[in-house]
């Protein structure tokens, strides 16, 4: 390539769009450390989440007079605060992931029935989703916990319901103008089953919209699940998760603060993470707003 | 309009009808009602009285018809802690949740909607990314916590207002901001992303082009445009007044239906939390049926059109 001055015909302009901004640059490396966290929390944890260690009880953490054994402070019962935010981290991310992925099957499934069916069928599900939009999440969470206690498979379901009607919205209202677009009318001219058809055509082609409403609902689920277990009815102990973290430490809210800050922290760095990067790929991916 | 006023009521009272289904279908799942409600220390001949005053002997469609009638006519159980007609039980809190959400509520249509149009009007500028920055932070924090630093700060640290309890108007003070805030970016949110897309509606340019000033732009084509999607969420917000509080009650000790709600529910008092869902869902599926008549006020075209296809 010579270094003479290239003429401007030469030289296109390059198209490439802008890297993501800082702060969405953040929010991914932010969400790459939770997850290493969330995946090495046997290996990186400096005790066991449930260890006492009764001569150090709500000993600082480091920088307000406290030694590198507890880096992050110890709570009423010596135990560390660092230790319990890692294993928090894990519970709260794996019950937002699998809630998360329980909420679009569920709803894209509902939402492809609606549109392929239409009917009675669409009609019972409209129905449903005006049933969900008729109830605050958390109030139909905290019904469905008193009838029949407690448990985490019934948590992760329970937060998987949450925004399941915005998922079969979307897929209902994309299967519905995919199939009046030519390629779904020539896959199933050429024989698919509706197995094939809405798996192997419809889906990829809506895939970008479902997946932006997944990273939006993502943080709201965490969110809840912190709620519902500050209120000491989601997550039970000894199990520990960001929020019922907060709910502990709010005791000791004037003596020990930092058991309160650490997970408080990580919860807003982590929603905000997310919607940030929910944000960015909306604008980026989603082809019904532009 | 009869015929679209008399659809929307229809569907309100059908969803009404969902939720005591949904009730009866999961209190029967859960076990045997009669021992639920009565608690597992009941006399057994009281348990049998409850088993006949419901109906609980005859079969379950009878049963159903049976549970939707007690429901119509307001008897909706007793508390299993103190006997209670869970009915009167939870009206008795309603006032004190009311005291918290109502002001909150102002708080957040007066700062979250001027903010949010200002924003878009002045889109990218230093006070759209400062309220964007705000209103993002507001529905990252959750309400708990945003409360909690409220304590520790102007509790403790200040000492200038109290951290809990239900003495005066200044107790009422920091729940009232942490709800109002968290509310107030929401809603900011909202109407910017409203604003911006009814001002690149080609109606607009039109407007604009043909010399009508910027001013009247605004406040005679865009806003009432741009009303349509946020009446909705004000709606909700409304729908939730009774119940929008839960964890912000059990932050500051506020005796009022939330703090009632997780009380009853830890200790599965079921039929207060039946009558807490019932409540909700009905002021729920009410705001929302003044949000769709409000509609039909707002946007002509809804007025004929069943049901939107799309998304």
């Amino acid at each position: 390539m010579p270094e003479a001055p290239l003429p401007v015909a030469a030289a296109p302009p390059r198209t490439r769009r802008p890297g993501p901004p800082p702060l969405v640059v953040f929010g991914f490396c932010w969400l790459a450390l939770m997850l290493a966290v969330a995946l090495l929390a046997d290996l990186i944890s400096p005790y066991a989440y449930t260890a006492l260690d009764l001569r150090n009880r709500l000993s600082p953490p480091i920088g307000f007079g406290g030694t590198w054994l507890h880096p992050l402070g110890t709570d009423e019962l010596g135990r560390d605060v660092l230790a319990r935010l890692i294993y928090s981290i894990r519970t709260s991310l794996l019950i937002a992931f699998g809630a998360t992925i329980i909420g679009a099957v569920v709803g894209t499934t509902l939402g492809f029935l609606a549109a392929h069916f239409r009917g009675l069928v669409e009609q019972a599900v409209l129905a449903l989703v005006d049933f969900s939009a008729s109830l605050p999440f958390l109030i139909l969470a905290l019904s469905v916990l008193a009838f029949f206690g407690n448990s985490m498979v019934l948590l992760v379901c329970l937060l998987g319901l949450h925004a399941w009607e915005r998922y079969a919205r979307i897929a209902r209202g994309l299967a519905l103008s995919a199939g009046a677009q030519g390629y779904a009318a020539a896959v199933r001219q050429l024989g698919a089953s509706p197995w094939r058809l809405y798996g192997r055509h419809v889906l990829p082609n809506i895939a970008s919209t479902l997946i932006v409403s997944m990273t939006l609902a993502f943080p709201e689920i965490i969110l809840l699940e912190s709620g519902l277990s500050f209120l000491g009815l989601g997550v039970q102990p000894p199990e520990t998760s960001l929020g019922s973290m907060v709910g502990y430490g709010r005791e000791y809210l004037t003596r020990a603060p930092w058991i309160l800050l650490a997970p408080a922290v990580t919860i807003v760095l982590t929603t905000l993470s997310v919607s940030l990067i929910g944000d960015w790929l909306r604008d980026r991916l989603d082809p019904t707003l532009r | 309009m009869l015929r679209f006023l008399l659809g929307r009521i229809g569907r309100a009272a059908l969803t009404i009808a969902m939720v005591v289904t949904f009730a009866f279908v999961v209190l029967r799942l859960s076990g045997d009602p009669a021992q639920i409600i009565m608690g597992a220390d009941a006399p057994p001949e009281a348990v049998d009285a409850f088993r006949t005053a419901w109906g609980l002997d005859q079969p379950v469609w009878v049963q159903y018809f049976h549970y939707f009638g007690a429901i119509l006519s307001g008897d909706l159980g007793r508390s299993m802690r103190d006997g209670r007609d869970a009915l009167v039980l939870v009206t008795e809190r309603i006032p004190a949740t009311l005291a918290l959400t109502l002001p909150a509520l102002l708080i957040k249509i007066g700062l979250g909607i001027p903010a949010g149009i200002y924003a878009a009007l002045h889109r990218n500028s230093l006070a759209d990314r400062i309220v964007m920055v705000v209103a993002v932070a507001g529905f990252t924090v959750p309400s708990f916590v945003l409360g909690l630093l409220l304590v520790l700060v102007f509790a403790v640290q200040l000492g200038w207002l109290p951290s809990g309890g239900q003495e005066g108007w200044r107790h009422a003070i920091l729940p009232v901001i942490t709800l109002g805030l968290g509310g107030a970016a929401v809603l900011a949110r909202f109407t910017r992303s409203a604003m911006l897309e009814v001002l690149g509606q080609p109606y607009i340019r039109t407007a604009s082009a043909k010399g009508v000033p910027w001013r009247a732009v605004v406040t005679r084509h865009a806003l009432p445009n741009a009303a349509i999607p946020t009446v909705t969420i004000i709606g909700f917000m409304v729908g939730s007044l009774i119940a929008g509080a839960v964890v912000v009650e059990s932050v500051f000790s506020w005796p009022g239906v939330g703090r009632l709600l997780v009380v009853a529910v830890a200790n599965r008092d079921l039929a207060v939390v039946q009558c807490i869902l019932l409540l909700v869902a009905t002021t729920m599926v009410c705001a929302n049926l003044v949000v769709d008549l409000l509609y039909g006020l707002l946007d002509p075209r809804l007025r004929s059109a069943p049901r939107r296809a799309g998304a």
